[in-house]
Formats: C-alpha cells, sequence, structure tokens
C-alpha cells in the first residue's frame, strides 16, 4: 500500500469512528425517547 | 432544527475545511506524506485533554452543588474525551510506524502516560456501570474524576520530564519547528474538532436527560404495579 492510500485510510478510519459515536449516539436517544 | 444538528452540522462543514487544508498542506521533507496525519493526531489528543479537565470541573461542581447537570457534564465529556484519546493513539500508532519504524514502544513517556490515561478513563465508564445508585454513581465518578485529571499536565509535559522517543512540542513560545502553511492547517483542524467536541458533548447530555426522563417513567410504572392490598381482601384470607 502506498504512502499517500495509509494516509487516505487513516483519515476515513478516524472520522468513520467519529461518524458511528455520532450514530450511536443517535440511536440511544431515540431509544429513550421511545 | 435542534441545537444539537446546527452544533454537529457546523462541526461537519469544519471537519470537510480541515481535511482540504491538511491535504493541500505541504508535506514533510522527511515524514512525506505521513506528516499528514498530524492534523488528527494533534487536534484529537488536544480535544481529550480539554474533555478531560471539563470533566474535573464537572467533577467539583457536583461536590460542591450536588446537582445531576454537573454529573451529567462531568461522565458525558469522559466519553467524547476517550474516543478521541483512542483515535489519538491510534493515528499516532500508524504514523510512527511509518517514520519511528515501531508503531510502539513501552519505554516512551508520552505513549506510556497517553496509553494509562486512556484506561484510567475507561475505568471511570466501567465504574459509572457498575453502580445503579445515581448519587452514589455520582460521587464516586466525581472523586475520580477530580483524581484522574493529573494526568493531563503529566502527559503534556512527558516529553520534556522524560527525553525518550516521542518528540517535544512543535509549537513552542520561543518559536515553531513547522512552516507556516503546516501551522495553519493543524490550527484549523484544532478548531474543527474543538467545535466537534463541543457538538457531541451536547449531543451526549441530551442523552443521558432523555436517558434520566426515560428510567424515572419506568420505575414509575414498576411502582404502580405494586399496589397495597384492599382490607377487604385480607379479611377474607
Amino acid at each position: 500500500m502506498s504512502d499517500t492510500a495509509v494516509v487516505i485510510v487513516t483519515f476515513l478510519v478516524s472520522y468513520g469512528l467519529i461518524g458511528s459515536y455520532a450514530v450511536y449516539l443517535h440511536l440511544k436517544l431515540r431509544k429513550a425517547k421511545g | 432544527m435542534t441545537k444539537v444538528r446546527v452544533l454537529l452540522g457546523l462541526a461537519g462543514v469544519a471537519l470537510v475545511v480541515g481535511l482540504w487544508f491538511a491535504l493541500t498542506a505541504p508535506a514533510d521533507a522527511l515524514q512525506g506524506e505521513y506528516s499528514r496525519i498530524i492534523n488528527i493526531h494533534v487536534p484529537t489528543i488536544w480535544v481529550a485533554y480539554v474533555a478531560f479537565v471539563v470533566t474535573s470541573v464537572g467533577s467539583l461542581m457536583w461536590m460542591w452543588k450536588k446537582t445531576p447537570k454537573w454529573d451529567r457534564l462531568a461522565a458525558s465529556s469522559v466519553e467524547v474525551g476517550v474516543l478521541f484519546t483512542g483515535i489519538s493513539l491510534l493515528t499516532g500508532m500508524i504514523w510512527g510506524n511509518a517514520v519511528w519504524g515501531t508503531a510502539w514502544d513501552w519505554g516512551d513517556a508520552r505513549l506510556t502516560t497517553t496509553a494509562v490515561m486512556f484506561f484510567v478513563y475507561l475505568g471511570y465508564l466501567a465504574l459509572r456501570n457498575s453502580i445503579d445508585d445515581p448519587k452514589v454513581r455520582a460521587k464516586r465518578s466525581a472523586i475520580l474524576g477530580i483524581i484522574a485529571v493529573v494526568q493531563v499536565p503529566l502527559t503534556y509535559f512527558a516529553v520534556n520530564l522524560f527525553r525518550t522517543l516521542h518528540q517535544t512540542q512543535s509549537i513552542r513560545p520561543d518559536g515553531s519547528t513547522m512552516p507556516d502553511e503546516m501551522i495553519v492547517a493543524m490550527m484549523v483542524n484544532l478548531g474543527a474538532f474543538t467545535l466537534l467536541y463541543v457538538a457531541l458533548l451536547v449531543a451526549r447530555i441530551e442523552v443521558a436527560v432523555a436517558e434520566e426522563a426515560a428510567s424515572a417513567r419506568d420505575t414509575a410504572l414498576a411502582g404502580d404495579a405494586v399496589k397495597p392490598p384492599k382490607l377487604d381482601e385480607v379479611r377474607d384470607v
């Protein structure tokens, strides 16, 4: 894997983790509100 | 549109702008493309430090005022802080693997103190999950939230106190070791990630408020189900 590809994957994984947490919060909120 | 959605939307736009700066800033002569990772690695650990300081403030205020909102603030901030510490550790390992030739070194002061800080705050979340009584939970986690914040300056200054593998701060009062374009890109990302922290913190607090309301609702229903026996029923027996 080239250096550029590793860097792009690193950015994608980081943003993906943050996005997943935001979705998790959204689902938790929906569940709590019934 | 709710306050949380507006904040998350603004943070999303700021992250896209930050990404553009990160990808268009010049690459380092020695590190090459890997130097761009600094635009996630540094802002995420900065946000984590802020998050843990906010937790200590929330914990202190809970000890003083004993109002649930301070406990909510402290706990919500830890959750976001742990997420960002994890991302900073992950991106640092990818960068280190390429530039240092090793993803991890237990002999390095900054890496080890950051890992310890990460696990202590994971322990904070585990502690909260293990206690049902809201007041006991708030008190015990407030004590841990106040004590654990000592790790923030210890981790930050670890590179100055112990000269091991991790380099010292790139931006210092006596000047910077980075060119202006790279500093601007990092500062834009610092602002974007700080905004993202605020948005996620507000969202997490909203979830905590909704969960407490749901819990109160469920408790009331459970209480309603248990009715005291009527006098006539008791006499029949």
